[in-house]
């Protein structure tokens, strides 16, 4: 197959807001383009699934942005079909709802006075002893928050969601996340509102939004129409196979069409916005080896949500429901008719979506449809929305690599493919997994404006977008103000370097210290049993007590033999500990040795094998 | 020194931390295992005085006694006892770790 350069179109790859918003821009740019979408429908993770004249948004998108070019084209697009919404959401913990953003009072209402005593008893105590290490989520929430509170608010929705646990989740992303907040300060927040505790200002979350009338997938039906009046068509069912280059351009897309036939397309630029390590794996001739490893070393969370039908009005007020109880594995909850009114077609119904994050070697990816809907409807009841003889009927949908995850890796895999796909001038690669970034929809659509424009001869960088991370979370403004990438933030795996582990395994105990808390509680311990006999009146101990002046010279129950005692208890305690310590240093010593030993044999049969062992 | 000398050197340094809550539950666990068992002991030994010596607890714990029942009263009251002391102890020592390395 051979191609020929010319006056050919602009490929874009995938019919979602990057690929569709750059074929716009395009057209209105008169420029040749043409859209190809391997899916049925456009939209890519936005659009809108019909399902018995209802409408699913896959994840409930926000139509909410800090970029007045992005939301001057929303209502271009669609006019007076973006309506405005006001947003509620809640958690639901242990039977009970709570306000998010959290409020005190209602979330002091709905813990109960016992459980709201032992979330500040257990704040109390992190601000006494607070966790030393805090490189991971749970430490640094913890010690902000409180282990109570970290495990009613954070725990179980941030393991539902990233599939780990948070005590291996990199305390970066909850410092990114959540910023500048604790327990003080979100109660000051609350009940004053305004600033931190540094007088910075913090933007609240966002408390409406705009939505298509029909959901998301209305929006880009309509981008897509508008496109084609400017001369861009969008192929679906037509899966980009193969990206022909020659090795300084890419010339050509190689289309399998919905019949299964393949053919040749070809291209003076290419706009893709598929996976960015499946269109290095695609390009042809093939990438050098390490080029392709780091493709296939990038990692996505997926997501799949089972829609219901069901026999009833008005479920919930909320537009969503984070789901935190640990007795379901759904994550998130939406009504589809809070969102807009026309997402179901018969006013006597509701539609709800229950999310479930996932991975596709999950137990949940491969369960059947059925299967899945019995599940949705059964967690639905046990959390107590709907029984499930409501429901009337139901849908899946399974939506791979919705969430690019920021594993310690990544970001060198991604300088990788990003070295090497910037070797073709004509070949931009933008959107979620174009880019490799947990964008919103509207930066998205930002880098797809970029990538058009740079077609036409402008110069512009996709990876260089601004983010204002105001956007969903609490933040600061001057650390958005000197934020450059774009990162709507995942989190990323904590590292545990050898060195770290050998530090926590061959770590020594300080007999200084550990003498020093055995005597205190020693003489501490002393005291309070021998005074506990000198002040009641029950005397029946008190020949036990006193078999201790056997050890402790002239210790008794006295008030002359409890000053002696006290003191004595403390030397000998402070003894014990002391040569426990020196006991525990010194077998963990010989473990030491064994191990330098086994390396040292290591090191030797590797330079006899030729090669090289470095200790790390 | 090479890196790999320093990180060994660094190791034989870091000075290792208490967990204080499982201090406080494996101790716990010792002395309530601990006064239950002795407390069974005794009750399944019988004689004509169970648990003279033993039974003396009542005057800390209220309400225990050598007997079946008093089994799980001590068992209570050791785990409470050993919980404080274990948590104590560990508490204790990372605050005086943090004290003398502060100090260092």
């Amino acid at each position: 197959m051979t191609s020929q350069l010319g006056n050919e179109p602009t490929a874009i790859i995938g019919a979602g807001p990057a690929g569709l918003t750059a074929a716009l821009e395009l057209g209105k740019l008169g420029h040749e383009g043409v859209v190809y979408e391997a899916d049925e429908m456009v939209g890519g993770i936005s659009r809108s699934v019909v399902f018995q004249g209802c409408r699913l948004d896959i994840g409930g998108h926000r139509f909410f942005t800090k970029v007045p070019e992005v939301e001057a084209l929303w209502h271009e697009i669609l006019g007076h079909d973006l309506l405005v919404r006001r947003r509620m959401s809640r958690i639901f913990y242990r039977d009970k709802f709570f306000d998010y953003p959290l409020r005190p009072v209602n979330a002091l209402r709905g813990l109960g006075l016992i459980e709201a005593a032992r979330v500040m008893a257990s704040f109390l105590h992190v601000q006494l002893f607070p966790i030393a290490d805090e490189s991971t989520f749970d430490a640094w929430v913890s010690n902000r928050f409180g282990r109570r509170l970290f495990e009613i608010f954070f725990k179980t929705y941030t393991e539902k969601v990233w599939g780990m646990p948070c005590s291996e989740i990199s305390a970066s992303w909850a410092a990114q996340r959540i910023m500048n907040l604790d327990l003080v300060t979100a109660i000051k927040n609350a009940f004053l509102g305004g600033g931190t505790r540094n007088g910075e200002v913090v933007t609240s979350l966002i408390e409406q939004f705009f939505y298509p009338r029909l959901g998301p997938g209305m929006m880009w039906e309509r981008c897509r129409d508008l496109a084609a009046s400017h001369g861009i068509a969008t192929h679906l069912r037509s899966r980009v196979v193969r990206v022909h280059h020659d090795t300084r351009r890419v010339n050509a897309v190689e289309v399998e069409g919905p019949d299964g036939e393949r053919r040749l397309e070809p291209c003076s630029s290419l706009i893709s916005t598929m996976p960015i390590g499946s269109l290095v794996c695609a390009m042809d001739p093939a990438a050098p080896q390490e080029v392709r490893d780091a493709a296939t070393s990038l990692r996505y969370r997926d997501f799949l949500i089972v829609g219901l039908i069901v026999e009833r009005s008005q479920l919930f007020p909320d537009n969503w429901i984070y789901v935190h109880s640990p007795e379901v594995r759904v994550g998130r909850v939406q009504s589809f008719k809070n969102w807009s009114p026309e997402m179901v077609s018969d006013d006597s119904q509701s539609f709800i979506g229950l999310e479930y994050f996932v991975n596709v070697d999950d137990d949940l990816w491969s369960m059947s449809d059925d299967e899945l809907i019995a599940l949705g409807a059964s967690e639905a009841q046990t959390i107590g929305l709907f029984n499930t003889d409501e429901v009337i009927s139901g849908i899946v949908v399974r939506q791979p690599k919705a969430y690019p995850v920021y594993d310690a890796e990544y970001e060198g895999h991604l300088q990788v493919l990003r070295d090497w796909l910037a070797g073709f001038p004509n070949l931009y690669s933008v959107g979620r997994n174009g880019q490799h970034r947990y964008n919103n929809q509207d930066h998205s659509m930002l880098a797809g404006l970029f990538a058009a424009r740079n077609v036409t001869g402008m110069n512009f960088d996709p990876w260089s977008i601004n983010e204002d991370l105001s956007f969903h979370e609490e933040v600061r403004r001057d650390e958005v103000e000197e934020r450059r990438v774009i990162d709507r933030l995942t989190p990323t795996r904590a590292e545990v370097g050898i060195a770290g582990l050998l530090q926590k395994a061959f770590a020594r105990y300080d007999a200084v210290a550990l003498g020093g808390a055995v005597g205190i509680t020693a003489s501490i311990g002393l005291a309070v049993i021998t005074l506990a006999m000198l002040v009641v009146s029950d005397k029946s101990f008190v020949p036990m007590l006193s078999l201790l002046g056997n050890y402790l010279f002239g210790y008794g129950v006295s008030w002359p033999g409890l000053a002696i005692g006290v003191i004595e208890a403390g030397l000998l305690g402070y003894v014990f500990g002391w040569v426990t310590a020196v006991l525990i240093n010194l077998l963990i010593r010989g473990f030491e040795r064994d191990l330098e030993r086994r390396l040292a044999i290591l090191t030797t049969l590797e330079a006899l094998d030729g090669g090289s062992f470095e200790r790390k | 020194m090479s890196e790999s000398d320093q990180q060994l050197v660094l190791v034989a340094r870091t000075i290792a931390r208490l967990r204080a809550g499982i201090v406080a539950v494996v101790s716990a666990m010792v002395t309530g295992f601990g006064l239950f068992a002795a407390t069974l002991w005794l009750v399944i030994k019988g004689g004509p005085t169970v648990g003279q010596n033993l039974g003396l607890l009542r005057a800390y714990f209220p309400g225990y006694s050598v007997t079946w029942g008093g089994s799980l009263i001590g068992f209570a009251y050791g785990a409470l006892t050993g919980a404080v002391l274990g948590w104590s102890v560990a508490s204790l020592y990372n605050l005086l770790v943090r004290w003398r390395s502060n100090e260092k």
